[in-house]
This record gives structure tokens, C-alpha cells and sequence, in this order.
């Protein structure tokens, strides 16, 4: 059984769709079809799997059928709740090419070995990829441009980053 | 109506002279603006400017491809975070 530590909310269930027990689901993959790829899913403990299969696209996201349901009121019941995948299911990547959920949480250190903060999001707003690194000072989180100039290296075994940050961004 | 051709792209003054300053020093810098209105001209690939989205400078890295639109489009100033899971993020 995955720990719960391992584990990446991939979805949401919003509701039952219809009355014969399928469900509303929403994904949050970055190619929304792609969450049946990593069924089963579990729910965040890691202690019940659901086995989903889509029917069909709707305006929130998509209908699924879960192994198991088949009634409306069962459907209701599972609500709110989120899927989880097991981390070593996503498929591994080329060179420079990271998960976000690899990323968030990582320490960032400057080139000298200086703590600078800890990586709490992965943004992007068409430009390139940006860190936001929380410095634990309570000032506002800082943006640190994702390049290979600015984040030689990329530590996910020693879960650490060293960063050459351009002049004015701490 | 589109802007006239013979006016050229309108840049605010100020961001060019920013510019030109941070290619001659060779720093690795970011160039803090906030004419989100300026048009991303050739001679600012390569740089990193900081645009300020009402709340604070957001790094954006000037590539060719951004050439002939506006600051303002790489730093909004609405953020929804959403979900990480199985999205990915590539150094370049």
C-alpha cells in the first residue's frame, strides 16, 4: 500500500452524474484524459481504490463510472473526494524536465550554500517556468525564473536546489 | 483599430534606457519595470525584466518568440495555483 507521503491528488469527484451511479470527475492532469492512465486511484489515506473508467465529456469535466458504484446515493457519497495517484506511476522524464509535485517542497540554496527558502509552488505565465520560494522571513514569496542559468542544479535525491539568482530577486 | 505603422511600437522611454544599461554592464540582473504597456522589442531578448503585476515584479525571460507583445501578458495579476499532479516544468 502507497504511503500517504507518495501519493499526488490527480482529481476530484464533484457529484453524481445521472442516477445510475456515475460520477462528475474532475482532473487535474495536465492532459485531462490522462487520470485513467493512473488507475487505480486511491483515496488520500492510500486505503480504498478506485478502478474509473470515462463515459463521457461534460461541461465540468468528465462522467466516470467507478467499479463498484451503481446506484445515485452511492455516487453522492463519494462527493468531494479527491484521487490520489502513487507517485511512481507517472511516467519518468527526459533530462531538465521535472514533475511540479517533485519540485514543491525542495530547499533552495544559493551557490555559496546559503538557505534561501523552499520551493511552494511552480508557476507559469507563458514566459518560462517560475519557483516560488517561500523564504520563512513572513515577506512576500519570491519568483525565481526556472533556466539552467538561474537553477544549475536540481537535487531530488538530496531534495535540494542550488540557485544562482539573478541581482534584486532576494 | 490597430495602431499606426509609421508611429513604430510604442515603448516607454524609461524601459529602454533600463534595457540598454543592463546589456552594457553585462550584470545578471533583473530589470524592475512597470510600463506593463511596452511592446517586447528584439533588443530585449535575453533579458530578464521584472513586471510589476500591482503587487510585485514578476520575472519574466525574454525569448524571440514574445517579440511584438506587451510586458503586461507575462505577469497577470490574477494567480490561480491549482493542482501540481502530473503537470510538468522543463528548464531551458
Amino acid at each position: 500500500m502507497p504511503q500517504p507521503s507518495d501519493l499526488i491528488c490527480v482529481g476530484a469527484i464533484a457529484g453524481a452524474y445521472g442516477v445510475r451511479g456515475d460520477v462528475r470527475l474532475k482532473s487535474f492532469c495536465a492532459v485531462p484524459e490522462d487520470i485513467t492512465a493512473y488507475a487505480p486511484l486511491t483515496d488520500e489515506s492510500g486505503t480504498r481504490s478506485f478502478d474509473l473508467e470515462l463515459t463521457g465529456t461534460i461541461a465540468s469535466g468528465f462522467a466516470a463510472r467507478i467499479a463498484g458504484v451503481t446506484t445515485k446515493e452511492a455516487a453522492d457519497a463519494l462527493r468531494g473526494l479527491r484521487l490520489y495517484a502513487p507517485r511512481d506511476r507517472l511516467p519518468s522524464l527526459p533530462d531538465d524536465e521535472f514533475y511540479h509535485a517533485d519540485l514543491i517542497g525542495l530547499d533552495v540554496h544559493d551557490t555559496g550554500g546559503a538557505r534561501l527558502g523552499r520551493v511552494t509552488a511552480v508557476q507559469n505565465h507563458g514566459a518560462s517556468d517560475l519557483l516560488e520560494i517561500d523564504t520563512g522571513t513572513g515577506r512576500a514569496t519570491v519568483l525565481l525564473p526556472f533556466t539552467l542559468a538561474v537553477v544549475p542544479t536540481v537535487d531530488l535525491s538530496a531534495r535540494r536546489i542550488v540557485a544562482d539568482p539573478p541581482e534584486g530577486l532576494f | 483599430m490597430p495602431r499606426s505603422v509609421w508611429k513604430g511600437p510604442f515603448v516607454d522611454a524609461y524601459v529602454l534606457k533600463k534595457a540598454e544599461a543592463a546589456r552594457e554592464s553585462g550584470r545578471n540582473e533583473v530589470i524592475k519595470i512597470w510600463s506593463r504597456r511596452s511592446t517586447i522589442l528584439p533588443q530585449f531578448v535575453g533579458l530578464t525584466f521584472g513586471v510589476y503585476n500591482g503587487q510585485k515584479h514578476i520575472p519574466v525571460n525574454v525569448s524571440e518568440d514574445m517579440i511584438g507583445q506587451k510586458f503586461g501578458e507575462y505577469s497577470p495579476t490574477r494567480t490561480y495555483h491549482g493542482h501540481a499532479a502530473d503537470k510538468k516544468a522543463k528548464r531551458k
